[in-house]
């Protein structure tokens, strides 16, 4: 069923037994994003019995709960409510926001910690310097902290077309890992399996696991790729990432 | 002194528990116990909360030895309980006196035995859990030689005949059959998969031994996406079935990254999650196509069952003068 809200509509899917996605269509992806967070919000402020966890992304919100406690007609009618509720141009525009902070990455592309680079290249129909000319040409948006383990997940850089995932994901990315997929950028602060193509890696320390939260970037902040050559690595490495001032 | 536990074979043994609930926004995977269902049990049967840490043991033997005397209760897949020698029950609370050496071995038809310690014992936490969690490298897998504190002192459970069990409880216990039908409802992009979507369910697929608490790769007819398109990432529950471009199927299990953008085709159950835990790398599984209402009810009367147990062993324990742990 849909809830409309300002131009366009939110459906909610059932994700099995305990869970929800909420998505929307029809807005730009500037207004969905802010919505799904929003909405988000809304959900963890109500505190509603048997729910356990909320992760809002670009367009999209999964509400995972304990079937045992409450059911998927509970938490849909929830969602409904507060999506109708936030689903208004003024609603939406007051929802609270953080002023955005700016990290600025260091990156070595290609070679051993940019393995799929001329892949990428070749996929886009683009030369390997004008992809990396491209990834850190510009800031990119967090959006949200995904996998794995906290993962900034950005907006994508201007690249001609979609980057497509690999057809078996690898066992192992290394941490630091800087990689694209589809629209979207990310970097891993863990080494962990993955499937999106590597351009390169940075030497910074992404997380921290003895701070709370362990991540100093929130949705909404901006990432700064910058190339550094290999003799840079030492320079740069196991340093913290930090915002940059001013 | 404390009172410890002290690990003589370790094999492969984390201390776990339920899970990092919660934490999904910031990134952080679930975790914990990979069968939810015989963990919660073992901790009930100690008279323990549900999400106090106890052991996991995966595959390989294992044996302990208590400083002080301790009650224990020991699920998951079947194996051979023994203490100093004598068979005893799996799926009961099972007192173990002071030096003896408690052994669990044999492990089969499954993959993971927890055993529980009235009190339960003191464990590191992050971020709200002490289940490990191998991405963020915390949460480090026991050792020989290990000592575990122990959080409460236990009474002696006196018996005049010890080879007659102190309880009988009639903990629910799941079947291990020794082939596995893993129940799944549709996923959210069913659709994407036309006609191909019944291959799921029309003949087995093959665990392969890149497999574990992150998820389970499985090789077979695997059904292909007629719909074209990169999906944006985005979070996917517990038990996705994803179908990546390539040759096998991805099921996420409790470790899983909260975000991915591959199809999710089915979900696997509640219940077919602590199933699943227990299947080998070689063997092979089929699914079984349920409903979302036969996979609640189903869920349901397991943890109708657990909160049934959860009054007997408070009953049992009364009549015993056993004290219920504190903060339970």
């Amino acid at each position: 069923m849909k809830v409309h809200v300002l131009d366009g509509h939110v459906t909610i899917a059932d994700c099995g037994d305990s869970a929800l996605a909420a998505k929307v269509a029809g807005l730009d992806a500037e207004d969905a994003w802010r919505f799904v967070h929003a909405l988000a919000d809304a959900l963890d402020a109500v505190r509603l019995t048997g729910v356990h966890g909320v992760v809002p992304t670009y367009d999209t919100l999964l509400v995972e709960f304990d079937c045992a406690r409450t059911d998927h007609d509970t938490v849909r009618g929830v969602l409904r409510h507060e999506a109708t509720r936030i689903g208004t141009r003024s609603a939406l525009d007051s929802a609270r926001t953080t002023p955005p902070r700016r990290f600025v990455v260091p990156v070595v592309y290609g070679g051993e910690h940019g393995p799929d680079l001329p892949d990428v290249a070749t996929q886009l129909g683009l030369t390997e310097s004008e992809v990396v000319a491209i990834h850190s040409g510009s800031d990119l948006t967090v959006r949200c902290l995904g996998a794995p383990a906290g993962a900034p997940m950005m907006d994508g850089p201007a690249f001609p077309g979609p980057v497509p995932r690999l057809a078996s994901p690898r066992t192992r990315v290394e941490p630091g890992a800087v990689a694209v997929a589809g629209r979207q950028a990310v970097i891993c602060p863990m080494p962990s399996p993955g499937g999106w193509p590597l351009l390169g890696r940075t030497p910074l320390r992404v997380l921290d696991l003895h701070s709370d939260p362990i991540t100093v970037y929130r949705p909404g902040d901006t990432f700064r790729f910058v190339p550094i050559t290999p003799d840079q690595w030492d320079d740069h490495a196991d340093a913290p990432l930090a915002a940059c001032h001013g | 002194m404390a009172d410890t536990l002290t690990v003589r074979t370790a094999g492969i043994t984390t201390v776990q528990d339920l899970g990092r609930v919660g934490r999904s926004r910031y990134g952080l995977p679930a975790n914990g116990a990979v069968d939810q269902h015989s963990a919660r049990v073992a901790n009930v049967l100690c008279g323990n909360d549900e999400h106090a840490p106890l052991l996991e043991i995966t595959a390989l033997d294992f044996a302990c030895t208590p400083s002080s005397d301790i009650l224990v209760a020991v699920t998951g897949a079947p194996a051979d309980l023994t203490v100093d020698g004598a068979t005893r029950p799996q799926w009961e609370p099972v007192p173990v006196p002071a030096g003896a050496t408690l052994r669990v071995t044999g492990i089969r038809r499954g993959l993971r035995v927890y055993l529980a310690v009235l009190g339960s014992f003191e464990a590191d936490y992050l971020q709200g859990s002490c289940a490990p969690d191998t991405i963020l490298g915390f949460g480090p897998a026991l050792r020989d030689g290990d000592e575990l504190a122990l959080r409460t002192a236990c009474p002696s459970l006196d018996h005049p005949f010890s080879r007659i069990p102190l309880f009988r409880l009639n903990a629910p216990v799941p079947r291990f059959p020794t082939s596995w039908t893993i129940d799944v409802t549709d996923g959210p992009d069913r659709a994407d998969f036309g006609d191909t979507g019944r291959r799921l369910f029309e003949a087995p697929f093959t665990v392969s031994p890149q497999s574990n608490h992150i998820g389970l790769r499985l090789r077979g007819d695997v059904p292909r996406r007629v719909t074209q398109g990169e999906v944006l990432s985005r979070g996917v529950p517990i038990g996705a079935v994803e179908v990546p471009a390539g040759d096998e199927l991805l099921v996420l299990h409790r470790g899983r990254g909260v975000t991915a953008g591959y199809p999710v085709l089915a979900v696997v159950t509640a219940t077919g999650l602590s199933a699943l835990g227990h299947v080998r790398p070689g063997q092979s599984i089929r699914f079984r196509h349920r409903t979302l209402d036969q996979a609640i009810t189903a869920h349901r009367a397991q943890r109708g069952a657990v909160d049934a147990l959860r009054t007997r062993v408070r009953t049992a324990f009364d009549a015993l003068r056993i004290p219920v742990p504190a903060g339970t």
